[in-house]
């Protein structure tokens, strides 16, 4: 018995749940639930639909390298059953998922990073473009009060030091 | 009961039409079922001619059908599989898919014959 991956969403198909259509090409597109088969059905591109792998891969939302993706894999060769080796399996899964999870979240908080400085940065451009809204360009000149105070600035300008010949 | 399948291998019929289900419920032939069908279309040299009465495998269906292992397959036609009395294929070829139910129901010459078993 095989856990297969369903074609439009990548997830799990257990044994029992789901449905598999068979082309005439004898390519087998198999589902894991209704809505998936209806998607397909709809002639839905599983890239462009947003909830499915295919698409947050795609967009960098998920993590897509990674070492620990190596080990599910799809095998032909019957495995000659062993406890040791089945017991050291049953270890290392653990092992692997732990790994794998702390791997996602990491990235997970990578992606968010620059997400913070690039929301103040829109927020005062907002400010300083939009002010008038809320006050009238008019209202502000009148009452001083209600924009920044002005600095005063020396400027270095040769100020008229040579009357304007006629 | 009416319907038309497609005859998928090179026995020479190209349509038949169902006209009896030969399984034990009375709802029609289902995928890997036995039917009486009549010859709607043939080609000019085949083995089978027109208007002819013959037996046949259902090979694909799109209504889909469980498995024994719970999970449902469905197929993108309706095709049959002309066979005599005793359930031997006419034609020497099958084509597309066929499921790999028809060993349950013993007709593992059609499965031999198949291009590809889903």
């Amino acid at each position: 018995m095989r856990l297969e991956k369903c074609w439009f969403c990548s997830s799990t198909v257990y044994p029992g749940h789901g449905i598999q259509f068979v082309r005439n090409d004898a390519k087998v597109f198999r589902f894991c639930r209704s809505k998936c088969h209806k998607n397909f059905k709809m002639k839905r591109n599983p890239r462009k639909v947003k909830w499915t792998k295919a698409y947050r891969r795609l967009h960098g939302k998920d993590m897509t390298q990674d070492s620990t993706f190596e080990f599910e894999r799809k095998r032909n060769r019957p495995e000659r059953y062993d406890r040791n080796l089945t017991e050291n399996t049953l270890k290392a899964i653990k092992t692997i998922d732990k790994v794998r999870s702390r791997r996602e979240a990491k990235h997970i908080e990578n992606r968010k990073k620059g997400k913070k400085a690039q929301e103040r940065r829109e927020a005062r451009n907002e400010l300083d473009q939009s002010i008038s809204m809320i006050k009238a360009p008019s209202v502000l000149k009148e009452d001083p009060s209600l924009t920044l105070p002005k600095i005063k600035v020396k400027v270095s300008q040769p100020q008229a030091e040579e009357p304007m010949e006629e | 009961m009416g319907t038309k399948l497609k005859v998928v291998d090179n026995s020479g019929a190209k349509l038949v039409k169902c006209i009896q289900a030969l399984n034990a419920t009375k709802k029609g032939a289902k995928l890997g079922d036995t039917i009486v069908a009549s010859v709607k279309e043939a080609h000019p040299n085949g083995k089978v001619k027109k208007g002819k009465v013959v037996y046949g495998v259902v090979v694909r269906a799109a209504m889909p059908r469980g498995r024994c292992d719970g999970s449902v397959v469905k197929f993108d036609d309706n095709a049959v599989v002309l066979v005599d009395k005793q359930g031997q294929p006419i034609g020497t070829r099958v084509f597309g898919p066929v499921p790999h139910e028809l060993r349950k129901k013993k007709h593992v010459k059609i499965l031999t014959l198949a291009e590809h078993i889903a």
